[in-house]
């Protein structure tokens, strides 16, 4: 689908289903993908090949997200890693607090479960900094009002150049 | 014997008048020799015959040194005065004596006559008037129909000071004028006795009671000229009185804004005392105290059957009254003996009106149940999340695949969808019996049968998977209004947990031990596992939601259906656990309220309960 990306993703999730889906999703997107059933686990993945991004579920049996992220700072090589929270829990009483504890100290970068692939990926690619293929993710909303503020500005030239464009498309 | 006596009469008088008078005479002559005297003479001071005046009356042999006779032969005048001798007995006497010259011929004072008269017992008496005025114990004084005091004596001394002379208003009561119709001006006015109270002031300043009588002294022309007054200081009483005064009214406002209803009751049956909450729980508004047939009809019979003693209790946790209007009260009621001395004065009763208390209960049990549901829709609402994602991975698989011609992912997208399908129908169906509002079905039963047999039900599943499993069952444990279903399913989510716990730990075999027993009120279950145990976050979270550490294996709602159950019984689940040694949970059901919450259950939902019967 897409060519190859040179980054790695450890998604940790309880649920095999979650993460075989997550999996399939980034793959999808190039990326290299790892998962991780609990918190112990990733730590040792973590440990053993850090990878370029986290994505991590917050309540897990055995080790939890927010138990995981905590060790996770207190390691010098590894603490700047970015993690992005997929949960289901932001705003219940078993999440509330470790979602709180980690949105305001920590990566602050969050998606609710239920995802759907697009939104999911695109968060990714944000988190790596690859904010250029993400306009594609954007919602229309978004590009008809920066068409409307680049018409405003915009001189003869180039709108004759963009009208061009989307007759060629349509 | 000189002018005015007939001349017939003068012989005659002559020795009978000396016989006659009631003196006792003596005639001296310049010597002091006793020359005559009369009969009462020689009674009182014995024979005088040859013998001189001061051997006789004063037991001398020589002249007294200041003697009056000599005085009147001196100078022939009369004199008097008061005198002490010795009678014929040799006794200490009182007289008092005139002595009056006898001239002879050449009007020189040839004789005295000396005429005594005996003072002794009215020396006596005054005496003793004396000693009783000063020395009793009230404060007294004399005085005048000015209000002078003309006389006090010491306890009036001790208390007001030297205040002979001054107005009796001004020493006792420090004031300027009279007070007005005080004992002391009625018995001026009538010459009567009275009593009466007053209020004064010590000379230290301080207020002082008294209960004064006064008396009528004597009497001249116009009326009493001296009154006594007697007056018992009654402060330290007063301050008694006015301490029990004190008593009396904080125990009596203690009763009566008491918010319990409280009554005493006398040996016959009649009320003495009903405070207002008692008249308010008893509906009873008149003025007169209920009593007697009223009464018993009132109060718990068991109350009439059991008076308690002095200082024994009588106590009903729960019963009932009837009022005045005839409705029924619930009430905790409790009945005391009181005594005084030896003397029973019949009954103190209290009573604590339960409506309010049973209906909030009512309300507490309802939010509990709310409480529970309001977490069940929080967890629920998660587990749907979780559903839906897999949904959305499933439909993505399939997605992808059906582009890609990927058979593989199409089949694997088609089991996802799959097993998150069986996951909602499960869960739906969980859920429908966790949240089916019913009230539970309470029914006596015995709590150690249900714990058999469900015990029972998994001992195979328990042998196959190398777990023991044990029931030991309380003896004391009694019947109880339970509903049969809830416990079981109590019971088999705990058990299955305990085997799961079991399972779960790192080395084979272990046991789960079922109990049962009675413990302060409360009937309790429990179920005990050797097993993995769950560390404290673990344990913070086992009631909260759907929490499960079973993978897809669990709903994460057995126990929050146990909690839900254990609470419509008005009970109380906990658990103690220690990661790798084990974990008890533990369900106690207080009897009280478990017979309260049957006895409201088969009063509000009767109808229903008809209503359920003829459906099935």
């Amino acid at each position: 689908m897409s060519s190859r990306i040179d980054k790695r993703i450890l998604v940790v999730d309880d649920e095999e289903d979650v993460r075989d889906y997550l999996k399939a999703a980034l793959e999808d997107a190039g990326f290299e993908v790892e998962t991780a059933c609990d918190g112990l686990e990733a730590l040792e993945k973590v440990r053993a090949h850090p990878p370029d991004l986290i994505s991590l579920d917050l309540v897990m049996p055995r080790h939890s997200g927010a138990k995981f992220y905590r060790e996770l700072q207190k390691d010098k090589a590894l603490h700047r890693i970015p993690v992005l929270i997929v949960t289901g829990h932001a705003r219940d009483e078993l999440g509330r607090a470790d979602f709180e504890e980690l949105t305001m100290s920590g990566p602050g970068v969050y998606l609710e479960k239920p995802v759907r692939p697009a939104a999911y990926v695109a968060a990714v690619r944000k988190l790596l900094g690859m904010e250029a293929e993400e306009a594609a993710q954007r919602p229309p909303e978004d590009l008809k009002q920066e068409l409307e503020d680049a018409l405003k500005k915009a001189d003869r030239v180039a709108l004759q150049r963009a009208l061009d464009a989307l007759k060629d498309r349509s | 014997m000189s002018a005015g006596v007939p001349e017939e009469l003068e012989p005659l008088l002559g020795q009978n008048l000396l016989e006659h008078v009631p003196f006792n005479v003596a005639v001296i002559n310049r010597d002091f020799e006793i020359v005559a005297a009369n009969q009462n003479f020689r009674q009182f001071f014995g024979n005088w015959e040859g013998r001189r005046c001061h051997e006789v009356f004063k037991g001398i042999r020589v002249r007294c040194p200041h003697c009056r006779a000599a005085a009147v032969f001196e100078d022939g005048l009369v004199r008097v005065s008061d005198e002490t001798g010795i009678d014929r007995h040799g006794r200490r006497c009182h007289y008092v004596v005139h002595l009056a010259p006898l001239r002879g011929p050449t009007g020189e004072v040839e004789y005295v006559i000396e005429m005594t008269t005996d003072l002794t017992e009215t020396r006596h008496w005054q005496q003793q008037y004396n000693l009783v005025f000063e020395r009793m114990p009230s404060l007294a004084c004399v005085i005048d129909r000015d209000f002078r005091i003309v006389r006090a004596n010491e306890k009036f001394r001790e208390k007001f000071g030297e205040v002979e002379g001054q107005h009796c208003y001004r020493v006792c009561k420090r004031r300027n004028e009279p007070c007005g119709r005080c004992p002391a001006a009625l018995t001026f006015e009538d010459g009567q006795e009275h009593t009466g109270r007053q209020e004064g002031v010590s000379k230290e300043g301080t207020p002082t009671y008294y209960v004064v009588t006064t008396s009528p002294l004597s009497r001249g022309d116009a009326g009493v000229e001296h009154v006594i007054e007697m007056a018992t200081d009654i402060t330290p009483i007063r301050e008694l009185e006015m301490r029990l005064q004190e008593a009396h009214d904080f125990y009596e406002a203690l009763i009566r804004n008491a918010a319990t209803a409280i009554l005493a009751v006398d040996n016959n049956d009649r009320v003495r005392v009903m405070n207002p909450a008692a008249r308010e729980l008893l509906a009873w508004s008149a003025a007169r105290l209920p009593s007697g047939r009223r009464l018993r009809t009132w109060l718990p019979e068991e109350f009439f059957r059991r008076k308690p003693l002095d200082g024994d209790v009588v106590q009903l946790p729960e019963t009932a009254v009837r009022n005045a209007r005839g409705e029924t009260v619930p009430v905790r009621f409790t009945a005391v003996g009181m005594k005084s001395g030896a003397k029973s004065l019949g009954h103190a009763v209290f009573m604590e009106d339960l409506r309010e208390l049973k209906r909030l209960e009512q309300e507490k049990l309802e939010a509990e149940r709310l409480g529970a549901v309001g977490q069940t829709v929080a967890g629920l609402a998660h587990t749907i999340k979780n559903v839906l994602m897999g949904l959305e991975g499933g439909m993505y698989m399939l997605d992808t695949g059906l582009r890609r011609s990927d058979a593989e992912r199409i089949i694997n997208g088609w089991e996802v969808l799959r097993r998150n399908f069986d996951k909602i129908t499960a869960l739906v169906k969980d859920f429908l019996s966790f949240a089916k509002g019913r009230l539970p079905d309470f029914q006596t039963v015995d709590p150690n049968s249900i714990a058999h047999d469900v015990v029972e039900l998994y001992r195979d599943a328990a042998r196959r998977q190398g777990v023991q499993l044990r029931f030991e069952p309380g003896f004391d444990v009694r019947p109880a209004p339970l509903d049969p279903d809830g416990m079981e399913t109590c019971l088999t989510n705990l058990i299955s947990n305990g085997i799961d716990a079991v399972m779960m730990r790192e080395e084979p075999g272990g046991s789960v031990v079922v109990r049962t027993r009675e413990e302060d009120g409360d009937l309790v279950f429990e179920v005990s596992d050797d097993g993995c145990g769950m560390d404290w976050e673990t344990k913070g979270k086992i009631f909260t939601t759907f929490f499960t550490t079973k993978g897809g294996k669990g709903t994460g709602l057995g126990l929050l259906t146990t909690r839900k159950i254990v609470q419509e019984h008005g009970g109380r689940i906990d658990v103690e656990s220690t990661p790798g040694k084990g974990t008890t949970f533990r369900i106690r059901l207080p009897r009280r309220r478990l017979e309260a919450l049957a006895a409201a259950a088969k009063r509000s939902s009767g109808p229903e309960a008809n209503h359920e019967q003829s459906n099935r």
